[in-house]
This record gives C-alpha cells, structure tokens and sequence, in this order.
C-alpha cells in the first residue's frame, strides 16, 4: 500500500473545501448558540497574541511598565472570554447532542481541550509574579504532591512552570483545537434530534 | 467489504448561504475591541509578590518563629515528607495515603530540603563568612556540635521565649533564659532577612548559577507564617475559596468552582488526605465528561431535556408544521440516533431522510439567501 496515496485520497474525500471553508450551512444552523464556538476561538487568539507578546519582552516588563500592564490585562481579559466562551460552548453542545452520529471523536476532543486549558490558565496564574502566584504556588503544591505529579513536576520551579505555561501546554492545546475544527469541519454541525410527529388524533408527540 | 455506518450528510440538507471567514473575522475584531477596552478600563489585578524583607520588618517575632521551626522541626516542610525530604528524624507528616495507595512517594525525594540546612544554617554560614562575624561562627559550631537533646532544649526554650517576646525600634527583646547559640542565630537571620540578602541565599541553593529560575526553598520559607497571614485577611484561604477567586473585585478562575467547592465540604475539608482524594475527585469527573457519549443515561438526556427544542426552534416548527419526521423513511432509524443503521457499500440505500428534501426548503423561508440543495448521491461516513 502507497502511504501517501493513500492520505492524500482520504484527505481528499474527507476534508473538501466545502467541509473546510463552507460558503453555505444548512438551515437548521440558527442559534446564538452556534457563536460560542467562534467566539471561543477569537478569544484564544488574543490570548496567545497577547502572550506572545508579553513573552518576547518578558516578566518584569509586563509586571512593571505601563505598556506590559496593559497587555496583561488585555491577557487576563482574554482568559476571561476564553473560559466564559468555552464553558458556554460545551453547553450548548451538551444539550444538542453534538456527539451523535459519528462526532464522539469531536466532543472528546473538546472536552481534552478544556482540561488542558485549565492547567494552561493555572500555570498562566503562577506566572504572574505576584502575591496571588506565591500564594497558589505553596498551596497547590499539596495537591500536586498528593495527587503523585511531584515526580514531574515541582511547582515551585518557576522556569518550569513559566516553560510549560508559554511553550509546552499552548502547543499541546492549539494543536488540540486545530484537530477539533478539522473533526467539526469534516463531519459538519450535528444536525437536530427528530422533530415531533403527528398523531393520528392531530396532536405531536 | 466492511459495511458502512449510517449518519446523515450535513450537505445534503436545505443549505443557506453563510461567510466563514466573515463571521471569524468580524468575531475576533468585535473580541478584540471588547478586551482591549476592558484592559484599559479596569486593568489586571496584581499584588505585588511579598518578600522575607517586609517580612522581618513587619513582623520580627513571626520570622523568628519560622526560623526556630526549621530549626528544629516544628515546621511544616521540616517534616513534609516526599518530595522534599524523608521528614524529621524518619517522621514524615504530610504523605497522603488514600486506601494505601500512595503516589506521592513514588519518586522519592527529587527537590529536597533540609530545612535546618537550607533555611538557616546555609544562610547564616554565608553571612558569618561575608561579614567575618566570629561570634555568629561560633555560634554555628556549638550548635552543630551539640547533642540533638542539647539543641532541642535550647530550641524549645527559645520557642517558649519568642511567645512572650516584644518588639522595640525593630530588635525582639526576650526575657532572660538559657538559649545556647540559638538566640544569636535567630536575631543574625532576622537581621539578615531585614537585609534583604536572605531570599538570595535562599534561591541560589536551589538555582547552582546565577540564573533564578526555581524560587523553592525562598516559597517554602515565607509558606509557613508570612503567606498564609496575609491570604487569611484577604479571604484566599483554602477554606475561603481561596484558588477561585483573585484580587479585589476581579473575576477570578471561577471555572476552577467544582474543584474549590470540594474543599468546602466533607471529607475533603476534614481529611489527612484531603488534597490527593481532592485531586483524584477532580479526575473522575473530567474522565466522566469525556466519555460523556458512551455514558448511559447521561448521553441521552439532552434528548430528553427540551432545550434543544428551543435551540433549534425554527427548524422543528417548519418539520411539524409539515410532519415531515412523520412521512421520513428513515423515522425509526433516527428515533434510535441511526445506532446500528449500516449501509452496503455494494448496494447503496436509496431512502433519504425527509429532512433532506428541497421540497421542506421551500416552505421554510425565515432565512434570506435559502437556495434548495444540490441533487447529490446520497453520501456516508465511515466511522
């Protein structure tokens, strides 16, 4: 078998432009609830060009000057609609079902997603560099210790915790979401349960 | 050949028209604007990290106490256990064991301190070198050549001092008693931490260069006294919700609820092992929610509940108003979600799902830009 034929013949078949980039949605797409999803995205966006940029300039720059003070906050803020968008989003795909019909892959993916950013936005918190970073650092250490992740992890290792925070965990999840989009692309919104049919007697059940 | 499982074609339902790359577009610069005025408006919440230098000038006594706690074990990483050490004197006090099962021990003592060591007596050693300090030398080497009976008598007693101890212009005075060494050795690190030197002696024992990327031992140090005093009169407590909320009145990481919650309650708040049970908790629920699909009950609740109904409004009011789920071919198999609906790829199933039909476009006119599907073979998927 020819590896490469086929990927490219699966890829093809899987994944055309108008799975992609559709110019066209079926009808039944017309909710608030399908924003979430963008907006969610957007929100990432800001997060990792804010981060970027606070990054490349680096911690006492966003901790100290008034430029750095408000990519921060910019940063912070980001978060905020990240999680609020995300949280709304799972919701909403909860109550559609979204992983029927061959889309359990999707929610699955989704929901690594989610738990990947909580340890990203925590260690973005202890990364800080302030009181709220010492804080959370002595006190999570127990929970990291007891939870037996102390073999890899010291909390308390700020080169390691700023490394995974910027590097390992911002990897990890874009790379998460960018396969949720392709596995949302490719099989498209899930359409809607069964509607209510018409009894005999005129009355929907 | 393998027969192929049966799930409707998104593209082959009524389509309408719609802009991908608008809709991202005008998303992130809508969020963009959003969050840029919110930075500017209100900022970021920060609190400047607290040192061991406020510390000692603050609270004399409390660095005192720190320092004898290390000193002689009393403290909470002197006797901690893994990762940091072996306890004191073989007594670990802080491994948590749930049911026997242990992991925090697994991996021995990869970051360790010796907080007599580490805390003080490295530390002092350092600053009797750099100031020629004879008397603080000596001191050193009666307490480390002291019996261990010796040096906990003279801990105790000083323990006991420092309780009735008073502050006057910055020095703490104490009441006459038999202390060794012990007393000089205390005072020189409060000097030293009022220096502001002792977090750096602190950071290089656990960076061996000059960078300072592990702040563990100078953490460890302010953990047992200083940081918790001030999370306590800011409501950061563990008990107060401390990890979900932040400064002032910022949003904190309030998805971090279901965790925090746990420690509100039994046996979470109660327990010795309270954060591993806490954790584990925590990981069940997060292996729950991703198998949600598979999780009988739970994956067909949103079909029971009518939320749905109301998200999808539109669509089920057009598919009432024409039965078209009562005339579908394919009614029982999607009641049953198509579960076990398979298809031969050999011989394609002719049956299509009436909301398919362009005939239910038409009718359905609450969006501009409607256009009837194209005619296209019906599609399957193979997972």
């Amino acid at each position: 078998m020819n590896w490469t034929q086929s990927m490219r013949q699966r890829v093809s078949e899987k994944l055309t432009w108008d799975h992609l980039l559709p110019s066209e949605q079926p009808v039944y797409v017309s909710s608030l609830v399908y924003s979430f999803g963008v907006f969610t995205l957007s929100s990432l966006v800001i997060c990792v060009a804010s981060g970027i940029i606070m990054s490349a300039y680096g911690p006492t720059w966003y901790q100290d000057s008034a430029a750095g003070s408000l990519l921060r906050g910019v940063h912070f803020w980001s978060v905020q609609a990240f999680f609020f968008f995300m949280t709304m989003h799972l919701v909403g795909q909860f109550f559609m079902g979204s992983w029927r019909e061959g889309r359990a892959l999707t929610w699955v993916i989704g929901a690594v997603s989610f738990g990947i950013s909580v340890v990203e936005a925590f260690t973005g918190y202890l990364s800080r560099g302030d009181f709220f970073s010492q804080w959370n650092q002595v006190q999570s250490k127990d929970a990291f210790n007891g939870a037996g992740i102390d073999g890899f992890l010291n909390i308390l290792n700020n080169g390691q915790v700023y490394g995974l925070h910027i590097a390992v965990l911002p990897v990890i999840l874009i790379g998460l979401v960018g396969w949720h989009l392709i596995a949302v692309r490719s099989k498209g919104v899930v359409p809607p349960y069964q509607a209510r049919v018409l009894t005999k007697e005129g009355r929907h059940s | 050949m393998k027969p192929i499982r049966f799930s409707r074609d998104t593209l082959q339902f009524p389509q309408k028209d719609f802009d991908m790359v608008k809709e991202g577009v005008v998303s992130l610069g809508i969020l963009t604007v959003l969050i840029v005025a919110a930075a500017a408006i209100w900022g970021a919440p920060f609190r400047p990290a607290v040192t061991n230098q406020q510390a000692a000038l603050q609270n004399p006594i409390g660095i005192g106490q720190e320092v004898l706690g290390d000193l002689d074990g009393q403290g909470g990483i002197a006797s901690y256990g893994p990762p940091y050490n072996n306890g004191w004197h073989g007594q670990a006090q802080s491994v948590q064991s749930f049911l026997g099962f242990s992991p925090q021990t697994w991996w021995g003592t990869p970051y360790q301190v010796n907080t007599a060591q580490a805390d003080v007596l490295t530390p002092l050693q350092m600053l009797a070198t750099a100031s020629h300090d004879s008397a603080l030398t000596a001191a050193l080497h009666t307490y480390k050549t002291a019996s261990y009976t010796q040096q906990q008598a003279w801990t105790t007693a000083m323990t006991n001092a420092l309780g009735k101890a008073t502050v006057r212009n910055g020095q703490v005075l104490l009441p006459s008693g038999h202390y060794g060494p012990v007393a000089l050795m205390v005072n020189d690190e409060i000097n030293l931490a009022k220096s502001g030197l002792l977090s750096g002696a602190l950071d290089r024992e656990t960076n061996g260069g000059v960078y300072r990327w592990n702040v563990q031992n100078d953490l460890l140090f302010l953990q047992g006294q200083v940081l918790p005093n001030i999370a306590n009169n800011i409501n950061m407590a563990g008990g107060q919700w401390g990890i979900n909320h932040d400064e002032q009145a910022y949003p904190g990481p309030w998805w971090l609820t279901p965790y925090t919650f746990l420690y509100q309650i039994p046996p979470w708040s109660t327990g010795a092992t309270g954060d591993q049970t806490a954790a584990y908790a925590m990981g069940l629920l997060f292996v729950l929610l991703i198998l949600v699909p598979w999780i009988p009950g739970l994956n067909k609740l949103p079909k029971l509940l009518p939320v749905h109904r109301a998200i999808w409004r539109d669509w089920y009011r057009h598919l009432e108003k024409t039965n078209a789920c009562g005339q579908c071919p394919l009614r029982a198999s999607c009641t049953k979600e198509f579960s076990g609906h398979t298809i031969d790829q050999q011989q394609p199933t002719e049956m299509v799902p009436s909301c398919y039909q362009p005939d239910a476009t038409f009718a359905y006119n609450m969006n501009d830009g409607l256009r009837s599907p194209s005619m296209m073979p019906l599609r399957t998927s193979t997972d």
